[in-house]
C-alpha cells in the first residue's frame, strides 16, 4: 500500500467522523428545542382554554344560567381574532349557540379539525358537561403553534446544512493538516529505510504533541545513528587492529620459514610468534568480555560490596608494583562505603584504572585512589600527577582500540578504558575524565540507590 | 597416575594427550560427555580434564552427575567460555579448577600437578615446613632458621600458597586466581613485585634460596635446585 493512499483514506474517514459528530450535536439541539417549545405552547393553549371556561362560568353564575348563550356570543365576538371555537348544546344534543356545528358530547381534551373562518383548521378543544346537562365546547386554533414548530424545523434544517458544510470543510482541513504532519514522520522513516540515516523529522517549533513526537523520533534516530557509527567504528577497528598484528605474525613466520638456519633460530621465532598470538587472543578475550558486560545478563545478582575495603586492598596490592616503577600510591578513602555491585567487575574496573595510571605515568608520579560520598552519590576516582590527557582527546580514549600517540609503543590492547566504561554503564555509574592539574583524574560516580 | 581427558575436538585432545603422556602420565580419552561419564564411573582415575562444551552430555552436567554419585575424583574444567559467570558455575558444579582456552601447556601442567598430588578437599594442615622455613597458619607466624620474619598480609597468603604447593610449579595465573582472587590479568606486574619482596624477606642472608623462578612457567618453592 502506498503511503499517500493510506493518508487519503484516513483523511476521508476522519472528516466523515468529524461531520458525524456535528450532525449528532445539531440533531440533539434540535430535539431539545422542539420538545421544550411545543411543550410550552401546548400547555399555554390548554391553560387559555381553562381560563376561558372559568370566566364564562363565573359570568353565568353572576347573570343566571339562562344568560349563558348571550355570554358565549360575547366571548365569540371578542375573541374572533384568535380564532376561538365555541359550541353550546342543550341536554337533548341540540345546538344552542356557537360557531361550530353540533357534535357528540365528550369530556376532556381532544384535537379536532373544525371549519373556522371558512377553512378547516386544527383546533385544540375541551369538552365540559355543565351541571344542568348542557354541553359546552371551547376550542383554540393551533395553527400558530404549528407555524412556530414548522419554523423551528426549517431553521434547524438550514442550520444543519450549513453546519454540515462547515464540519466537512473543517474536518477536511484539520485532518489534512494533522495527517500531513504524520505523513512527514512517515516520509522520514521511508527515507531512512532507503538508506539516508541523516534524515530527521522537521519541527514546527510550537511545542505541541507533534513536536514532542518528532523530538522523540529524532532522539531515537540520533541514538541509532550513534550506535551504527560506533559499530562501524568498532568493526573497522577490529579489522585494523587485528589485521596489523596478524600481518606482523605472518611476516615473522614467513621470515623464519625462509631464513632460519638452525633449530634454535626457529625455536626463537616460534616462541615470539606464540607471544604475539597470545596478545591477539587477549584482545579477542577483552572484546568478548566488553560485549558480554554490555549485553548484561549476568547470572549472579549484585551483592553488597564493602568498597572501602576493596579499594584499600587494591592500593595494597599495587603499591609494590608502583614502587618498582618509582611511583607512589596513596589512598584517600572514606570508611564504610557500601555499594550494591558486582564485586568482580568492580574490582576489575578499579584495577584497570590503577593499571592505566601506573603504566602511563613516569616515575615520580603520585597516584591517588579516592572513594568518597558526594551529594547522595558515591565517587570512586583514580587521580595521577602524570602527563594527563589533552581535553580534546578525553572523549576519544573511551573508544575501543583508541590509543594516544604517546602510548602507541606501550603494550596494551587499547581496550582497558572501554572495559571500564562498560562496567560503569552496567552499574548506572557515570564515568568522567578530568584534568588533575597536572595529570589525569578518572572518576566514576555511582548513584546510591537502595 | 591416570588422567581422563574428555574433549570432543580431536586436535586439542591429541595435543593434551600427547603432552601429558610425554610428562609420564597415563592418559585415556573420551570424545563425548556420555563416554566420559561411563569411563569416569567404571575406571579409576586420579584426575579428570573435562571440556565444558561436549556433545551428548555437557561437561557441567557430567561433573554434577559424578558428584551426585559420590565420585570425588578431582576435575579440571577446560573451556572457551571466558564469561564472567562461567568460572563460578563450573566450580559450583563440583569442578576443582578452571582453565580458559587458549592456554599454555605449562599452565595446564602446573594445574594438573597441583590437583593430582593430593585427594580432593584435604588441606587441613596448619603448619608447613620447607628446609628451615616454617609457616604457622594459626599463629600467623613465619620463621626462617628460628627467626621470625614479619610479612604483610598479602605476602603471608602468597607464601602460604607457595608452601602448600612446595616442590610444584605455580603459575602467575594460579597465584592471581588463588592469592589475589583476580580472575583477570592485570597488566601491572602485581605478582612479580610481591614475589620479589617476599623473596628478599625470605631468602636474603639465608642459604639455600627457596623461591625459584621457573622460566616460561612460573615459580616454585623448594629446598634444592
Amino acid at each position: 500500500m502506498r503511503a499517500s493512499s493510506l493518508f487519503h483514506a484516513s483523511s476521508f474517514r476522519l472528516t466523515l467522523a468529524y461531520a458525524g459528530v456535528f450532525l449528532v450535536c445539531v440533531l440533539v439541539l434540535f430535539g431539545v428545542t422542539y420538545w421544550f417549545v411545543t411543550g410550552y405552547a401546548t400547555q399555554d393553549e390548554i391553560d387559555e382554554i381553562g381560563v376561558e371556561y372559568a370566566s364564562i362560568r363565573d359570568e353565568a353564575q353572576l347573570a343566571g344560567m339562562d344568560r349563558l348563550p348571550a355570554i358565549i356570543d360575547d366571548h365569540l365576538r371578542l375573541r374572533k381574532d384568535v380564532r376561538a371555537a365555541y359550541l353550546l348544546m342543550d341536554a337533548q344534543g341540540r345546538k344552542v349557540t356557537g360557531n361550530v356545528d353540533a357534535m357528540m358530547p365528550f369530556g376532556g381534551a381532544r384535537m379536532m379539525n373544525l371549519p373556522l373562518d371558512g377553512e378547516i383548521r386544527a383546533v385544540r378543544t375541551y369538552g365540559y358537561t355543565l351541571p344542568d346537562g348542557q354541553f359546552l365546547l371551547i376550542g383554540q386554533d393551533t395553527s400558530t403553534l404549528n407555524e412556530m414548530t414548522s419554523l423551528i424545523v426549517r431553521a434547524f434544517g438550514v442550520g444543519l446544512v450549513v453546519t454540515m458544510l462547515l464540519a466537512l470543510l473543517g474536518g477536511a482541513l484539520i485532518s489534512t493538516r494533522v495527517l500531513g504532519r504524520i505523513e512527514t514522520v512517515g516520509r522520514t522513516a521511508h527515507a531512512i529505510v532507503e538508506g539516508d540515516l541523516s534524515q530527521r523529522v522537521p519541527l514546527r517549533g510550537r511545542g505541541d504533541e507533534f513536536d514532542d513526537l518528532a523530538t522523540g523520533v529524532n532522539a531515537m534516530l540520533d541514538r541509532i545513528e550513534d550506535l551504527m557509527r560506533s559499530m562501524r567504528q568498532v568493526s573497522n577497528d577490529i579489522a585494523h587492529d587485528l589485521r596489523t598484528p596478524l600481518t606482523r605474525l605472518r611476516q615473522r613466520l614467513e621470515h623464519a620459514h625462509r631464513r632460519a638456519h638452525d633449530v634454535d633460530e626457529l625455536r626463537n621465532a616460534l616462541a615470539e610468534s606464540i607471544t604475539q598470538v597470545d596478545s591477539i587472543l587477549e584482545t579477542f578475550g577483552a572484546l568478548l568480555r566488553i560485549a558480554q558486560i554490555e549485553a548484561g545478563g549476568r547470572a549472579s545478582p549484585p551483592s553488597a560490596v564493602d568498597v572501602s575495603k576493596l579499594l584499600a586492598g587494591i592500593v595494597e596490592d599495587f603499591s609494590p608494583a608502583a614502587e618498582d616503577h618509582g611511583q607512589r600510591i596513596v589512598a584517600d578513602i572514606e570508611p564504610g562505603l557500601k555499594l550494591s555491585a558486582d564485586r568482580e567487575l568492580l574490582t576489575q574496573m578499579i584495577v584497570n584504572l590503577v593499571d592505566n595510571a601506573i603504566r602511563h605515568s613516569p616515575s615520580g608520579t603520585e597516584i591517588c585512589v579516592q572513594g568518597k560520598f558526594l551529594n547522595g552519590a558515591f565517587e570512586l576516582a583514580v587521580a595521577d600527577s602524570g602527563p594527563g590527557i589533552p581535553p580534546h582527546e578525553r572523549e576519544n580514549v573511551l573508544r575501543p582500540f583508541y590509543r594516544l600517540e604517546a602510548s602507541r609503543t606501550t603494550a596494551g590492547s587499547g581496550l582497558g578504558l572501554s572495559l571500564v566504561a562498560a562496567i560503569a554503564k552496567r552499574h548506572d555509574a557515570k564515568l568522567s575524565l578530568a584534568d588533575n592539574g597536572p595529570g589525569l583524574r578518572v572518576a566514576v560516580l555511582f548513584p546510591l540507590a537502595a | 597416575m591416570r588422567i581422563l581427558v574428555v574433549e570432543d575436538d580431536a586436535e586439542t585432545a591429541a595435543y593434551l594427550v600427547g603432552g601429558l603422556e610425554e610428562e609420564g602420565y597415563s592418559v585415556s580419552r573420551a570424545g563425548n560427555g556420555r563416554d566420559g561419564l561411563f569411563l569416569a564411573t567404571t575406571e579409576n582415575f586420579d584426575l579428570l580434564i573435562i571440556d565444558r562444551m561436549l556433545p551428548e552430555l555437557d561437561g557441567l552436567t557430567l561433573v554434577k552427575t559424578l558428584r551426585a554419585g559420590r565420585i570425588e575424583t578431582s576435575v579440571l574444567f577446560l573451556t572457551t567460555m571466558a564469561g564472567i559467570d562461567d568460572r563460578v558455575t563450573g566450580l559450583n558444579a563440583g569442578g576443582d579448577d578452571y582453565l580458559v582456552k587458549p592456554f599454555a601447556f605449562a599452565e595446564l601442567l602446573a594445574r594438573v600437578k597441583a590437583l593430582s598430588r593430593r585427594p580432593r578437599g584435604t588441606s587441613s594442615e596448619t603448619h608447613f615446613k620447607v628446609a628451615d622455613l616454617e609457616l604457622d597458619l594459626l599463629k600467623r607466624v613465619v620463621k626462617r632458621g628460628g627467626r621470625e620474619i614479619p610479612l604483610q598480609p598479602r605476602e603471608f597468603r602468597l607464601l602460604e600458597y607457595l608452601m602448600r604447593h612446595a616442590g610444584e610449579v605455580v603459575t602467575r595465573t594460579m597465584l592471581l586466581d588463588n592469592v589475589w582472587n583476580y580472575h583477570f590479568d592485570p597488566r601491572t606486574n602485581v605478582v612479580e613485585s610481591h614475589l620479589s619482596r617476599l623473596r628478599t624477606k625470605i631468602d636474603k642472608g639465608h642459604s639455600p634460596e627457596l623461591i625459584h623462578t621457573v622460566r616460561g612457567a612460573g615459580y616454585c618453592l623448594r629446598a634444592r635446585e
